[in-house]
């Protein structure tokens, strides 16, 4: 075990007096004498170097040298009884640092959620933890939850001591442990102490075991198997309160990042480059006349014009970029052709070819003696994360060789990394601050949203601060984006019209590209790009991310199969089409085909959609959301298409469309109905019906507002959402030419929550509403025409298109 | 220089006039909270008022601004105290009710965009005080120069927000 906690700094010398050690569950408490004023419980971590994590995480890291300094603690609980908290993940709107998280610790600690008074997040120099901002309910026991668990027994043995009971005996609430009379007397029966005497005076600091590596993308996880408190006795956990951070986002008092300055800082505006794979002719020159503080910067193919004002930056970078010549590159499929050139012109084989997890049988036979049968391809596009806010990030880089980010990242410490990864330094050198921004989505979990490495560079350059902002056109075209995707479906339905054989080939270019922009232009080092080499961050292999619902159906074949970014081999750069996970990474373009060809199959069996899911389920959650989806959203049980299905016609014809999923441990199910215009192939979404059974509802408000969130952004994708590109790069490059959904396009929006202890677990994934609504869009569309829509986005001209065949 | 009055303070402003409000605001005032999202007036993210009508602060020159009166975020508890003519100490402790619902509402997610829409709100509600559904979903995607946007969804939130607001106003704000 190596340590890491330091005493906190308000901490004064303590006596001499000889330092004892008690084991609480694997937790190491340790008592080093009185102090004369203070006090304090920090609850801090050792590094436990077994497992897979030892063999990354050599026992002498510069990281730990960092962090053993200036990394502070998970929970501290303080003579006043207040409570704070650290925790490396982010808010990206989630709220769930300031609302689930505190109510978890203050649960598991039986304190009050206001006594939780501070809420340390993110920032690499003042947190523990690290990972990306996703799985942020750590499938049920999230870590700051162990560490408030840990905590709680550490007070306990503490109260014990200091009551003469044994801890059984002993009870909490709101803070105040009391001994309980139960069978009989005891002594000191009805005596009570505060948490916060309970540490006052006293030097104390409580050591966790935790594993992992720091700066990977999934960081650091709290192990062992503290007691937690039963369910049944939650308090705190299922109750609204309100998310703290929202006052000062609506009273203007906020510290965005974007309203960070610092003394002398430069605004940069970079010129990127004019296609994905030219390099630098000729960069254009500052009317220095006319301009006098600005000046271009050139690093490699990295350009960019930096100057004290910032709208100055914005005028002179416009008029270098007019003059800077790149050269020419026209080596991306044409949009029109992109699933040809998937399909017929990419490399599928290199990448391991995956499973799923639930294969089962055999499909080609099967497939042989069913009675009907039923091929199809689903296709999606690419899409933007398509922050309101471009990225942004202030660097400040000093002549020691340090630097601090001012940034919004969803994973702070692996930012931190890859900084100094390019920089040719240690991540003791590299600081990462993080403040509220604009959401994007998942765009930044494995460290980077687009600006950070490209300010650190300009600010080692011009050895001032310098605040890189991107234009809306730079966050279009030259931030990373969801991968476009096809799959082939066959299914079998036997003389019963029962599924007897499901077989579907999903295919997707790499999703997740964590390279530095500027890194790459600028030609230093950063992570390599996705290979069938490369590691879980930048591997061409595709995975199953899609958890298989309909365990009736005894033959299941899942093929994922992977290849290489679009255009990256052909790019002087291996710059193509870049990807990176968003809201449902993956599970999207898994989904969305399998939804819709149950949906088809359901029709070829003349089966009510929901009823059909119901003869292939066996799990009992998935197939209590989907009753209950049933009910409340006043479903047709017929199937589809309806009766009064038309293909043509000026009048709107209403259908109803389903589609669920299950995504970290919760299950969902989506209804909707919808109106299609023949004639003009416009499609409204009049009403939605979502149905979620999360296990323990933690924030009833908080997770409606997600799923609300979640549903209109889903159904954003649905009719409006695609990357347009040419063969040089995005041509989508402002809110016209990637148009997201409007307020009055929204349908009405009903939002159920199963809350279901029994479960006994955190479920989570509120992003899933997102993915939910194209395949049930889908179906509603079916249900309304009888004819199939099949590629994504369900624009007019398409719904057009395919309702003439 | 130019003189423009910034949440019912006067300010002089050295920056050329031609510079869009939205960086005087930012970088020479200290006035954060309009935000950059498109600087090409598609978005609603960089609103603020200008004598009570919401524009584009990244596509208006400053010297646009000149003598008037802008209004953003920070200046709506005041714009409000004045409206209803609230004591110097209940102003202190006073939000605008349209603060107070999109709090009460829980009406942000990531936020970026909710500077702009209530600015949107606040225009609304000072000509229309009732809106229903219906003109609040018809203000906020048609009125010009282009829809109001919010990537993460909070459409709903905010027309649940706006009707809150209006409830609010007509008691004469939360109390
Ligand atoms: S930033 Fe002004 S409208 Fe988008
Ligand atoms: S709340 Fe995030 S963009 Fe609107």
């Amino acid at each position: 075990m190596i340590e890491v906690i330091e005493a906190l700094s308000d901490v004064t010398a303590p006596l001499p007096i000889a330092e004892t050690n008690t084991n609480i569950y694997g937790a190491q408490l340790t008592r080093r004498g009185f102090l004369k004023t203070g006090g304090t419980l920090v609850v801090g971590f050792s590094l436990v170097r077994s497992g897979v994590a030892n063999a990354e995480a050599p026992a002498d890291t510069p990281i730990r040298a960092f962090d053993a300094a200036l990394v502070g603690s998970w929970i501290e609980i303080r003579p006043d009884n207040t409570v704070s908290f650290r925790t490396g993940k982010s808010d990206f709107g989630q709220g769930t640092v300031y609302t689930a998280y505190r109510q978890i610790v203050a649960e598991e600690l039986d304190i009050s959620f206001e006594s939780i008074t501070t809420v340390f997040t993110a920032d690499t120099d003042t947190t523990p933890e690290g990972g990306g901002t996703f799985d942020l309910l750590g499938r049920g026991t999230p870590n700051i939850r162990k560490a408030a668990a840990y905590a709680r027994q550490a007070l306990m043995q503490l109260a014990s001591e200091k009551l003469g009971v044994p801890k059984e005996q002993l009870t909490v609430e709101n803070g105040v442990v009391s001994v309980t009379v139960e069978n009989g007397i005891v002594p000191n029966a009805g005596k009570s102490i505060k948490y916060g005497d309970l540490v006052k005076g006293q030097n104390l600091k409580l050591t966790i075991p935790v594993v992992g590596e720091l700066t990977s993308i999934f960081g650091l996880n709290v192990t062992g198997n503290p007691p937690m408190k039963p369910v049944s006795s939650y308090k705190v956990v299922g109750k609204s309160f309100k998310n703290s951070i929202i006052p000062t986002k609506v009273t203007g008092k906020e510290l965005w990042v974007t309203n960070v300055k610092l003394p002398g800082m430069l605004h940069a505006r970079v010129i990127h480059p004019a296609t994905l794979g030219s390099t630098l002719i000729s960069a254009g020159k500052v009317d220095k006349q006319k301009y006098p503080n600005a000046q271009v910067v050139v690093k490699g193919n990295l350009v960019a014009v930096v100057s004290p004002s910032e709208w100055e930056a914005i005028e002179v970078a416009s008029q270098v970029a007019e003059q800077t010549k790149w050269s020419e590159w026209k080596s991306l499929p044409p949009q029109a052709k992109l699933y040809d050139h998937l399909r017929n012109e990419s490399d599928w084989k290199s990448a391991t070819v995956s499973k799923g997890r639930k294969n089962i049988g055999d499909t080609a036979a099967a497939l042989q003696s069913a009675a009907k049968t039923l091929t199809a391809t689903y296709a999606m596009p690419y899409l933007k994360h398509a922050p309101i806010g471009p990225t942004m990030a202030l660097a400040d880089y000093r002549p020691d060789g340090t630097v601090t980010v001012h940034g919004h990242t969803q994973n702070a410490q692996a930012l931190r990394g890859q900084i100094a990864m390019m920089l040719g330094t240690t991540v003791d050198k590299v600081v990462i601050k993080t403040y509220p921004g604009a959401g994007h989505y998942g765009r930044s979990n494995g460290g980077n949203a687009g600006a950070e490495d490209e300010a650190v560079i300009l600010s080692k350059e011009l050895g001032k601060p310098v605040r890189v902002q991107w234009m809306r056109n730079d966050d279009m075209q030259w931030s990373t984006q969801s991968p476009a995707a096809y799959a082939d479906v066959k299914i079998g339905l036997d003389a019963n019209n029962r599924i007897s054989s499901y077989q579907i080939e999903h295919y997707m270019p790499a999703g997740q590209d964590d390279r530095l922009i500027g890194a790459v232009l600028a030609g230093l080092p950063t992570m390599p790009a996705p290979s069938e080499k490369g590691g879980i961050l930048n591997n061409t292999a595709n995975g199953p991310s899609d958890p298989w619902m309909y365990d009736a159906v005894p033959n299941l074949t899942e093929l994922c199969y992977g290849t290489y970014q679009v255009g990256q081999k052909a790019s002087p750069l291996a710059i193509g089409l870049r990807d990176h996970t968003m809201r449902t990474p993956g599970q999207f373009q898994q989904n969305y085909p399998r939804e819709i060809a149950i949906n088809d199959a359901a029709a070829l069996a003349e089966s009510d959609p929901i009823q059909f899911r119901l003869d292939h389920a066996k799990d009992q959650r998935m197939m209590n959301t989907l009753r209950r989806l049933r009910e409340e959203h006043g479903w047709e049980s017929r199937p589809s298409p309806s009766p009064k299905a038309a293909a043509s016609g000026s009048a709107p014809i209403r259908g109803q469309g389903v589609s669920v999923m299950l995504r970290s441990n919760t299950y969902w199910a989506c209804a909707c109905q919808i109106a299609v215009t023949p004639d003009t192939g416009a499609i409204k979404v009049e009403r939605m019906t979502i149905v979620s059974d999360p296990g323990i509802v933690i924030n009833p408000e908080q997770l409606k507002r997600q799923v609300e969130g979640g549903a209109v952004m889903g159904v954003s994708i649905a009719l409006h959402e695609e990357v347009a590109f040419n063969e040089s790069g995005v041509t989508s490059e402002n809110w016209y030419s990637y148009p997201i959904l409007t307020m009055n396009e929204i349908p009405d929006i009903k939002v159920v929550l199963i809350h279901n202890p029994e479960a006994g677990i955190y479920g989570q994934g509120s992003e899933a509403p997102n993915a939910l609504a194209s395949p049930a869009i889908a179906a509603a569309i079916f249900d309304a025409t009888g004819k199939h829509v099949r590629k994504l986005p369900f624009r007019p001209e398409y719904v057009k298109q395919m309702l003439k065949i | 220089m130019l003189t423009i009055t910034v949440n019912g303070q006067k300010r002089q402003v050295s920056s050329p006039e031609g510079t869009p409000l939205l960086y005087v605001l930012r970088n020479e005032l200290d006035v954060n909270s309009p935000q950059f999202g498109c600087g090409m007036a598609q978005c609603g993210s960089c609103s603020i008022l200008l004598d009570g009508k919401e524009v584009r602060s990244c596509i208006t020159p400053a010297v646009m601004a000149s003598g008037k009166e802008i209004t953003t975020i920070e200046g709506l508890p005041d714009r409000w105290a004045k409206q209803k003519h609230l004591s110097p100490a209940q102003a202190a402790n006073t939000l605008h009710p349209v603060q107070e619902a999109w709090i009460e509402q829980q009406t942000p997610l990531c936020g970026i965009c909710q500077s702009g829409m209530m600015i949107k709100a606040t225009e609304l509600l000072e000509s229309n005080p009732n809106p229903s559904v219906e003109q609040i979903k018809d203000v906020f995607t048609n009125s010009a120069p282009s829809p109001h946007l919010c990537r993460c969804g909070s459409y709903i939130a905010i027309i649940d927000a706006v009707r809150f607001a209006s409830t609010l106003m007509a008691k004469g704000g939360a109390q």
